[in-house]
């Protein structure tokens, strides 16, 4: 069911070194990236360089003997500054775009500083930064920044000559590190690190949140449980999910019914381009026993009374319920009956079925072949998929009632219903699972609540994969999403051009879930949208499901509304 | 002609061979009629074991399988010879439909009767052309039996409902052939069998600098050089299948140039030359990327070529 794909700013910057290295068998160890996510060209061009030109291998021994110290980041840019001179130095004779490519780079490099706020100016680790601005103002030949003679000696000593060999090179840079930070690369210190798992653990989450010129890559499959994520991040306001952030989730929402390494791969294939850096969690709806995390277990609390607030609001309309689940349940079997499929039957004719033909002689029991039955069966399977998002806050009970209602008349029909909330938080969207297609009862669906972001694209497209049930092959399936089709998220929009990334919110959200809806139409997907949001977002729900969607504003349009939506749905299955 | 007599002499093309051309061409000097056919090459093919490899063949009276992938110079090699031999040539590119009447002939009504209309295959036959069969992979087997007998050791074709004629000794076929392209097959045996195969070389770095300075002999030679680097560099991606070989175009490469020489900046040629061939819009940033390191966008005219 699922692929592996790199993603596309990854695949592009291991593209650059590659080019600029000349072959492509080997994986680089280090990869750069701007705060938005994209290749850092020309500094990718000098990691390719390094490898062209020196023993790549080597350097990252030289790199890994310190990276369990505090400062291994900023010795990381000192270094890669360092060789940015020589490399560059070396390449020009043959390659005289290489001015250019500099130039550009020193210019983006003060373009950069003019869009950064105060809080991002604190990221940054000051020497190291005032360093950078010095090199790209002599690139540019500006007036770099006032340095001060211990400052203007570091800057020296970092413009590695061009005549440095590999062996050069590494003697330079241990006698940079010893000079001006009295640090002595330990020859062992590799070893220790990895025979210590906590450390190389606490080691990859530090590399998480770098800021700086070269971003260390992890295992290079991005698939390893606890490989580095390939982004550079930390200049926004959300620096993207952490162990911590995980952790996090595993309490609200317990543990992933999908194993970590198919999530994992379903996180390669959906989490790209825009959504790249985001990551997904399908929970089974069920809370998990204790939790000591103080935030977590507030979040179930709250959402526990909100059950019991569900479930009142349910009792107490008991009577319309049962009545918008009888219309509702009606209106389904006109809408579905020719969708329905007879179901064999054991006959004296038919096909024959070669596990029972024992029985013909043996038993003289004729009945070995299967025929249609008199009783149908729908070849339809539907999924709900409730937005989960602080915005429903006001209208929870509603919303699983309604919810509940669905359900329930689509059981009533024996079509197989799965329900589904989705929310989006701390750079996850997760996915609860709050009834399976497997089980009959609806009562999962009370344990509904609002809270937290909702990336509408990401979540419709990680539901619209979720076909791995046994009871789905064979059946046109269709999804309904339960929407208020505005969506928005903390994570901002990935890859989406400029240097500083973009909200993901307003036109260009809409626009991610309008492409998804139609790439999983065109995969034969039918989507629809029961609409129950303010009339100023009748224009993004439109944009996104076209003309299938329906406003709903109270129980009771829910039979009319829905059986005309599905109506709807289904005359494009017959004009397929 | 002389010309490309000369460029084979430079490029130190083995003597007897040569001298074995002037001796064909001695034995079957162009007629008047044909020389309409004779092609004039605008690029000559940079290989010297390749025109080796492909003259031996020809002088033996041998037809000739050119197979290679994309930009290997199949077909500049197949009318090079056509121009060295001096003979006329007949250009038949396959398609999957390609038959039988299409190649040798078919019956037409002329206003009084029917007659039969040749194809190009039989008016090599009958004029001692050269026919290049483009893409030949690109036709159906079957297609192809009727030139079975053309092709081996009979040299005759038969027509049905006309006569049998024999193939004119100077008569050559020289065949084209692509492996992976979509919609391409491999030949059957029966046919493979009937050709001399020259597996096709990639245009080394130095041969394809020398091709573009002969063709545009203006040319900035460290622009050339870094144009060279480039197709080299395209070349490895494609190789190493990170990008299709959509984009890996030496006739792009040379077509951005001539676009160049009519004052375009080389960022313009490039990506209508280049980078549009793929239509694949992340393969575009790839490809983009590779140019972006070699060449500056905003080359003009003047500084591409020596006034």
């Amino acid at each position: 069911m699922i692929k592996k794909q790199y993603s596309g700013n990854a695949r592009r910057a291991r593209n650059i070194i590659w080019n600029a290295a000349g072959r492509y068998d080997f994986d680089p160890p280090f990869m750069s990236f701007f705060p938005d996510g994209k290749p850092d060209y020309y500094m990718d061009m000098i990691v390719g360089l390094a490898d062209k030109w020196l023993d790549l291998q080597k350097l990252w021994e030289f790199f890994a003997s310190y990276e369990t110290e505090r400062r291994a980041e900023e010795f990381d840019s000192y270094l890669w500054l360092g060789l940015e001179n020589c490399l560059y130095e070396k390449e020009v004779q043959e390659r005289p775009q290489m001015e250019q490519l500099r130039r550009e780079r020193a210019e983006l490099f003060f373009r950069m500083q003019e869009g950064l706020s105060r809080q991002q100016m604190e990221y940054q680790s000051m020497p190291v930064y005032t360093q950078q601005e010095a090199r790209w103002a002599a690139v540019l030949g500006k007036r770099g920044p006032v340095l001060s003679p211990r400052q203007k000696q570091m800057a020296e000593a970092l413009r590695f000559s061009m005549a440095l060999g590999t062996e050069g090179v590494l003697k330079v840079m241990s006698a940079f590190l010893a000079e001006f930070f009295h640090f002595v690369p330990e020859a062992s210190s590799s070893s220790r690190r990895q025979a210590n798992p906590l450390a190389r653990l606490i080691l990859k989450r530090e590399h998480r949140r770098i800021d700086r010129l070269i971003v260390r890559t992890g295992t290079g499959e991005g698939d390893h449980p606890k490989a580095v994520q390939q982004r550079h991040e930390g200049l926004g306001r959300h620096t993207g999910p952490s162990a911590e952030d995980e952790a996090y989730i595993r309490e609200v929402f317990g543990p992933s019914v999908v194993s970590a390494a198919e999530l994992r791969i379903l996180e390669n294939e959906l989490c790209v381009e825009e959504d790249e850096g985001c990551r997904l969690w399908i929970a089974s709806g069920r809370s998990p026993e204790h939790s000591e995390n103080k935030d977590a277990l507030e979040v179930r609390l709250s959402a526990e009374e909100q059950k019991k607030r569900n479930e009142a609001f349910l009792r107490e309309h008991a009577a319309e319920a049962a009545e918008a689940v009888k219309k509702l349940s009606t209106r389904l079997e006109t809408v579905f009956s020719s969708y329905f499929r007879p179901l064999p039957e054991p006959s004296r004719r038919g096909r024959l079925r070669t596990e029972s033909a024992y029985r013909l002689p043996v038993l003289n029991d004729p009945k070995v072949f299967l025929q249609d039955g008199e009783e149908t069966e729908p070849e339809i399977a539907v999924d709900l998929l409730l937005d989960a998002s602080q915005s429903r806050m006001n209208v929870q009970e509603i919303l699983s009632n309604e919810a509940y209602i669905l359900a329930k008349s689509l059981e009533k029909t024996h079509i197989p219903v799965r329900v589904l909330a989705f929310r989006s938080l701390r750079g996850y969207t997760v996915l609860e699972v709050l009834k399976p297609f497997a089980s009959k009862d609806c009562g999962g669906i009370m344990s509904y609540f609002a809270g937290g972001w909702n990336r509408d694209a990401l979540a419709i497209a990680a539901a619209g994969r979720l076909n791995d049930d046994p009871a789905l092959p064979g059946r046109k399936r269709i999804l309904l999403v339960l929407t208020d089709a505005s969506p928005n998220d903390s994570t901002p929009l990935a890859g989406s051009g400029g240097l500083l990334p973009r909200e993901y919110e307003g036109a260009a959200a809409v626009r991610a879930a309008e492409d998804t809806v139609r790439a999983l139409r065109s995969e034969g997907l039918l989507v629809g949208a029961v609409f129950h949001g303010n009339s100023s977002h009748l224009e993004n729900v439109s944009q996104i499901y076209g003309h299938a969607w329906v406003r709903i504003q109270k129980a009771a349009q829910l039979a009319q509304g829905v059986s005309d939506l599905l109506l709807m749905l289904m005359r494009e299955v017959r004009s397929d | 002609m002389e010309e490309l007599f000369r460029f084979l002499e430079e490029e130190q093309i083995d003597e007897g061979l040569l001298n074995g051309v002037r001796a064909f061409r001695k034995e079957y000097p162009t007629e008047k009629e044909a020389e309409v056919r004779v092609p004039k090459p605008e690029y000559f093919y940079y290989g010297k074991k390749t025109w080796e490899l492909a003259l031996a063949a020809l002088l033996a009276g041998k037809n000739l399988l050119l197979a290679g992938p994309k930009a290997t110079g199949k077909n500049v090699l197949s009318e090079n010879l056509g121009a060295l031999f001096g003979r006329p040539v007949w250009n038949v590119s396959f398609h999957i439909n390609t038959d039988a009447s299409y190649l040798v002939g078919t019956d037409t009504y002329d206003g009084n009767a029917v007659s039969f209309r040749p194809g190009p295959i039989w008016l090599c036959a009958a004029k001692g052309g050269f026919g290049i069969l483009d893409e030949i992979n690109m036709a159906k087997n079957e297609a192809l039996a009727v030139l079975h007998a053309a092709l081996d050791f009979r040299r005759s074709l038969d027509v049905p409902g006309y006569d049998r004629i024999d193939l004119r000794p100077d008569t050559r076929f020289i065949a084209t052939m692509n492996y992976g392209y979509a919609g391409t097959r491999d030949l059957n045996e029966a046919l493979t069998s009937r050709f001399a195969v020259l597996d096709m070389p990639v245009i080394s770095e130095a041969d394809l600098q020398k091709l573009i300075a002969r063709r545009y002999p203006q040319i900035n030679p460290k622009i050339c050089e870094q144009l060279v680097r480039l197709y080299g560099e395209l070349q490895r991606k494609a190789e190493s299948a990170e990008i299709s070989d959509s984009a890996l175009d030496l006739r792009g490469l040379l077509d951005a140039v001539a676009l160049m020489e009519q004052g375009l900046t080389s960022g313009d040629a490039l990506t209508m030359c280049i980078v549009n061939k793929s239509f694949d819009a992340y393969e575009r940033g790839l490809i983009n990327d590779v140019i972006r390191a070699r060449i500056p966008a905003d080359l003009t005219r003047e500084v591409v070529f020596r006034a």
